[in-house]
């Protein structure tokens, strides 16, 4: 069943091999030097002026798992206003369940509110 | 009733607990909790005791039992049976434990393990109410170990002294014997009949589980236990050595109860025993009788004669289950718990007076337990000498007395079982002749201690009754010696018909093919003896008082040239018939013998190779090349090689472990590929 | 029904709303809170009929006697690790609310764990309790191992989560369906494709190895162990543990077995697909590696790390034995094991207290210097050994049973020579608690709370090698999976 396939695992070993192959010669054969200059990181030409690791500050972060979390939260409702419409004559089941959600999730803004979260500072 | 049962178990435990664990911190060094938790069983005892007397009924029985574990095929049950001598028994232990608790506060005063003596004694309580409680062998079994331990633990308790040391391993290692025959018995019934519980065997022998040389065997095996626990002839060296130990422990342990045990469990598992297996019983509970009695009349210590007086009333009591008067040998047991004990407990309190005699006189040399050191303390110890005369008086036979109506009963069964197998005469032999030389022994015992001129003025002078904690024992105990506390609600002195022989009452062997004669067939054989004996067993004892009183009180006779004149028997009595030094000197040498010589092997040979290294190992091969290379190289492989070699892959090992999560990531797919690869093959 | 689980997540909307108003001080507080809230869940899990095998929401989730055991043991290990935290010097630099909580978290995860029947929330359950756990290893935000230890465990949970969840999608593509039964009896009809299922299973397995700790998916959990707060080592070795152990039996004798696994004494798995040599030889290994390392250790917690990787391996024997007992034996050892992982943990995390050590050769004298520790640490030692009369004895011997009576002689041999290795390291400690290091005078009692809490994991741990019948009955009676 997988004899099919054979060819394209022939072209795989190839393209790897051949970009192995160019890799180890060029390492192999050609001249190894070393200078400072050399290995120092390039930035246009000029002396590194800052260190290549920035910080960044970590409530960007915060901000987009929020965002997520809220979003899929409005994504959740999507669906749910669809079909509203044809539950909601077997009674109000339907509503509580929704705002149930909601609320759970208002007790999870309410947290992130209060720790302080939402502060941009 | 069986709700009261787990109480007499955990009450006990409990107190052993507490008292090891906190005792020394508490106030009074903590007497009070195990005097409180014997008490507490002994009400609930004499509740049950009351009870079972409003109920009346012979053949009373409650049983529980549940399952301790299950392995699948295997499933092992325990629990408890109360019925009518489970009550005595129970009586019994908590009356006499309770009394000796209240003696040791006065005895034991002022001891540095004070706390630690009480934690011993409500352990052997709670050991020996587990073996009374259980209706299966093998809880029976662990209660036995534990009761040995406690008795181990009791009798060395003064273990600075090394005689007391190796009594206390005595006692343990020849019990020990003993209860390798009681295991392989078990098992043997337990193989055959698939159950631990005693209703279960009883129905699994009945129904023919075990044939009959087997069960003989079986049942002596079982009867081995007795032989190790109750200082039966030839296991019975442990018990003049225990001695050792406290007075009330001797009171407690080695003459009321422990011993007993062996009797108990002999009783319990009377309807096993085969007409051959009882035969053995008997002619072992006879010889112990004959050959003890024999031993007690020479000695001078008065807890040995007491100690000797013990093994021979044991052998008493198994003589009698041997020929069916099973329910006269446990009626015997009661009695003599309570004037056996009053008679260690008195004696403790001689002894007591004596050495604080002796302390106030600044001898130290003096024992004051020999009974030439003693004389005409009769004046001194006025409640002492009463309840000791009274409690002779029951041992020795006497009426009016519990003892009397007891030995009376057993006798009668070993004349009835004479009478029907007359090869077997001498049986009553033994039991009559026994009887003469206890009440000899025993007047003596009196006639020395308490009559005549004391051997040195000083210390009679000096001697003065014992506290009340210490009396008030003796009292009850001798009290309970009296016929009339058995016999109620009839008053013939005469005769044992009273509450116990109603309601204790004999059942059927359940040996198959009929071999046994019946309870009923027994009675009958006893009923017919009972007059025979009755006459002879008073003239027996009338004859031994008579001869202690001519030449103890009156000296008409002396006893140092009857002793020269008759001088291989003394000779034989007095050094208990070398007993100890022939086992010492073909059991116990070669056996030290052997041990050193496995030592001196396993050291000087095996282990001088183990561990000296190649060098020593290089150079004896060098030496002995065909003999050890072979053993050499085996075991240098193995042993030290696997040892090496798990210790080299740890140390290699714990280098894949490098910290670096990239290296981890590679091991999960390297893994998934290697475990495809492995089990496609 | 749901409720035990909603009464969790009560508990947590509850301790989130307290947490608001508390300060860091107080905020241990939550955990008070929280163990009201599982108590709750424990007496409403009670009080479902102890026979009920439901489906709920749309038959994902089941409700059997055989989840219903296993959440037993989840409320039980996390009501111990709350009291252990809430005594735990580690703990009280940070603020505490949180981490309430999210144990909360953790629980509701393994409970859902515990009870899946659908591929889908088979990895949604295991995630909460991953993504939960990764936090919690993390806790200790200032020290670097701490955190060292969360960044490991996120990606080393992230990259087998991802394998497993591959393993997932080809067992999708085959059968069409994600629920359980639908795909087993698919696959019961399937005669091609076998390469893939076995890559499936393989891919499937690698996840849940990850998540039991079993070699070669362990390597996360000595750093992980070592690094996060002591309370939570416990945790995550007990709790989590038991999850994956549970559903690894009901996937393995749902999906891969040939007659009834679920209902049968003893039972063979699918054709072409021999997947329990492959799990009794990583059993092996597991064990194994798991002695042999910890033999080196030189710190308590790596050691306790390793030791319970090996624990791991002799719960894995249990399963490919294919039989009842082989289940009623693993199911028996998460029991036994929860109260002598979690005591020793304790003790740990007692001595650090107040000796300020996590090395053996710094655990000298301890038996002198407060013999409560000393004897209690004895006892949880014997028994993770496995010397009778402790109740990790019985266990062994459960497992070795089931698996002599599969015949899979060399696994018991092998099992037998891992327990000797493990005493080595064990008596170790023991050793260093008492034969060196020198009698002092005043002897350390730990606090009322702290002895209590011992002495509940302690005595259990006895009384269970001596007497376990109602642990036997017990776990008999849940040995009954929802069939459909």
């Amino acid at each position: 069943m997988l004899e099919n396939y054979t060819p394209l695992l022939l072209v795989f070993m190839l393209a790897a091999g051949f970009a192995f192959l160019l890799l180890t010669l060029s390492h192999l054969l050609g001249p190894k030097v070393k200078s400072a200059i050399k290995l120092s990181p390039y930035e246009s030409g000029v002396d590194p002026i800052a260190p290549a690791h920035v910080r960044l500050s970590i409530k960007y972060f915060l901000i987009a798992l929020l965002f997520v979390i809220f979003d899929i939260e409005i994504v959740f409702l999507f669906p749910w206003a669809v079909i509203f419409k044809d539950f909601v004559q077997s009674g109000s089941f339907i509503f509580i369940e929704m705002l149930v959600f909601m609320l759970i999730l208002l007790f999870g803004l309410v947290f992130v509110w209060k720790k302080g979260a939402l502060d941009w500072d | 009733m069986m709700t009261f049962a787990p109480y007499f178990l955990i009450l006990p435990l409990a107190a052993f607990a507490i008292q090891i664990f906190f005792g020394k911190r508490l106030p009074r060094k903590g007497d009070w909790v195990s005097i409180t938790a014997v008490g507490t069983t002994l009400c609930l005892a004499i509740a049950m005791f009351v009870m079972m007397l409003f109920l009346y009924e012979p053949g009373a029985k409650a049983e529980q039992s549940f399952e301790w574990f299950n392995l699948g095929e295997l499933s092992v049950k325990i629990g408890v049976l109360i019925d009518n001598v489970t009550v005595i028994m129970l009586l019994v232990v908590a009356l006499v434990s309770g009394l000796v608790h209240l003696y040791s506060v006065g005895y034991m005063k002022d001891d540095p393990r004070y706390s630690r003596y009480f934690g011993y004694l409500s352990l052997f309580t709670f050991s020996m109410n587990g073996i009374i409680l259980s209706n299966n062998l093998l809880s029976i079994y662990m209660f036995w170990e534990l009761v040995g331990l406690s008795s181990y633990l009791l009798i060395g308790f003064w273990f600075e002294k090394d005689s007391a040391a190796n009594a206390s391993k005595k006692a343990f290692l020849v019990n020990r014997v003993g209860d390798i025959g009681m295991f392989i018995g078990i098992m043997l019934f337990f193989t055959a009949t698939g159950s631990f519980l005693f209703s279960d065997i009883f129905a699994g022998v009945a129904a023919g589980a075990l044939p009959l040389p087997l069960l003989t065997v079986a049942g002596l095996c079982l009867f081995a236990g007795a032989i190790g626990k109750s200082a039966q002839v030839p296991l019975h060296v442990w018990l003049p050595d225990a001695m050792e130990g406290p007075t009330p422990v001797s009171a407690l342990i080695h003459a009321a109860t422990m011993v007993a045990a062996g009797v108990y469990l002999t009783f319990r598992m009377f309807p096993l025993f085969t007409p051959e297996a009882l035969t053995v019983i008997a002619y072992v509970g006879g010889v112990t009788a004959i050959f003890a009695a024999i031993i007690a009349v020479t000695q001078n210590d008065i807890k040995r004669v007491l100690a000797y007086s013990t093994v021979s009333q044991l052998g008493y009591m198994v003589m009698a289950i041997g020929t069916g008067a099973y329910v006269a040998g446990f009626f015997h047991l009661t009695t003599h718990a309570a004037f056996k004990a009053a008679l260690f407990l008195c004696s403790g309190s001689v002894i007591h007076a004596m050495h604080h005699a002796y302390h106030k006189l600044g001898d130290h040399d003096s024992d004051p337990q020999d009974m030439r050191n003693m004389g005409g303390m009769k004046s001194k110890m006025k409640i002492t000498f009463l309840t000791m005369f009274m409690a002779t008086l029951a041992l020795s036979g006497v009426p009016f007395m519990s003892g009397f109506l007891s030995k009376d009963a057993i006798l009668a069964g070993t004349l009835s079982f004479a009478t029907h197998h007359p090869e077997h005469f001498l049986l009553p032999l033994f039991g009559f002749g026994a009887a003469l030389l206890t009440a000899f022994y025993m007047f003596r015992l009196i006639f020395m201690t308490f009559y005549g001129k004391p051997a040195k003025q000083e210390v009679l002078d000096n001697i003065h009754e014992s506290p009340a904690t210490m009396t008030t024992p003796l009292i009850v105990l001798a009290t309970l010696s009296i016929f009339i506390v058995y016999t109620l609600p009839y008053i013939n002195p005469f005769s044992d018909h009273g509450w116990f022989t109603d309601l204790i009452v004999a059942t059927n062997s359940v040996v198959p093919q009929h071999v046994n004669p019946s309870a009923h067939e027994i009675a009958e054989g006893i009923h017919h003896a009972h007059l025979p004996a009755m006459i002879i067993s008073l003239i027996v004892a009338f004859t031994g008082i008579a001869l202690a009183v001519v030449i103890y009180l009156k000296k008409k006779f002396s006893a140092e040239k009857l002793a020269k004149n008759l001088a291989l028997p003394y000779k034989l009595s007095f050094n208990k018939f070398f007993v100890d030094e022939i086992y010492d000197r073909f059991l116990i040498n070669p056996t030290i013998k052997l041990a050193k010589a496995v030592g001196f092997f396993d050291w000087e040979i095996y282990d001088k190779y183990f561990i000296n290294g190649f060098g020593r190992i290089t150079e004896r091969l060098s030496r002995f090349i065909g003999i050890t290379m072979d053993y050499d190289v085996l075991d240098q492989q193995i042993v030290d090689g696997v040892g090496k070699s798990t210790r080299f892959f740890g140390g290699a090992l714990k280098f894949i472990q490098t910290g670096k999560i990239q290296n981890y990531l590679v091991w999960v797919l390297g893994g998934i590929i290697i475990i495809f690869i492995i089990q496609a093959m | 029904m749901f409720i035990p689980e909603l009464i969790l997540v009560g508990s947590m909307l509850l301790g989130i709303f307290a947490d608001l108003f508390y300060d860091r001080k107080h905020s241990f507080r939550v955990g008070h809170w929280i163990i009201g809230g599982l108590v709750v869940a424990a007496l409403a899990l009670y009080l479902t009929p102890a026979s009920e095998s439901i489906t709920l929401f749309m038959g994902t989730i089941v409700a059997d006697p055989f989840a219903r055991m296993f959440k037993y043991i989840f409320l039980l290990t996390t009501t111990i690790v709350i009291l252990m935290s809430l005594r735990t010097d580690e703990l009280k630099t940070v603020r505490t609310g949180e981490y309430y909580l999210l144990i909360a978290a953790i629980t509701l995860g393994m409970f859902l764990m515990a009870s899946s029947v659908d591929l889908i929330m088979i990895y949604l359950s295991i995630e909460v309790v991953s993504i939960v756990s990764f936090i919690l290893a993390g806790y200790l935000k200032t020290q670097v191992r701490s955190t060292e230890a969360s960044l490991k465990y996120v990606i080393y949970g992230a990259f087998s989560s991802g394998i497993m969840l591959y393993g997932f999608s080809l067992l999708f593509g085959l059968t069409g369906t994600t629920k359980l039964f639908e795909i087993r009896e698919s696959l019961a009809a399937l005669d091609g494709g076998t390469l893939t299922l076995t890559v499936a299973t393989i891919m499937i397995m690698a996840g849940f190895g990850y998540k039991i700790s079993a070699v070669p998916f362990h390597f996360w959990t000595p750093d992980v162990y070592e690094g996060a707060p002591t309370p939570i080592t416990a945790f995550l070795s007990v709790g989590p543990k038991a999850a994956g152990f549970a559903l690894l039996i009901r996937v393995f004798n749902t999906l891969f077995t040939g007659t009834d696994a679920l209902t049968a004494s003893v039972w063979q798995s699918l054709e072409g697909l021999p997947w329990q040599e492959v799990m009794a030889a990583l059993a092996a290994i597991t064990m194994t590696l798991g002695n042999v390392l910890a033999i080196q250790q030189s710190n308590v917690k790596r050691l306790l790390a390793y030791s319970s990787i090996a624990h791991a391996g002799y719960i894995l024997m249990g399963i490919p034995v294919l039989s009842q007992s082989g289940i009623y034996a693993v199911m028996f050892y998460v029991v036994v094991y929860l109260f002598m992982q979690l005591g020793a943990f304790f003790v740990v995390i007692t001595i650090k207290n107040k000796f300020g050590t996590e090395e053996i050769e710094e655990y000298g004298g301890i038996g002198f210097k407060s013999p409560y520790l000393g004897v209690i640490m004895a006892i949880f030692l014997f028994s993770l050994t496995g010397l009778p009369p402790t109740a990790g004895f019985i266990g062994k011997f459960y497992l070795f049973s089931a698996v002599i009576d599969a015949k899979m002689y060399w696994l018991a041999i092998v099992g037998a020579l891992n327990s000797v290795i493990a005493l080595y390291y064990y008596m170790r400690i023991v050793k260093m608690m008492y034969l060196q290091g020198e009698r002092e005078d005043e002897l350390y009692m730990p606090s009322k709370f702290q002895s209590i809490l011992l002495a509940v994991l302690a005595v259990p741990t006895i009384i269970f090698g001596v007497y376990w019948t109602p642990i036997a009955d017990w776990i008999r009676n849940s040995l009954v999976f929802f069939l459909p």
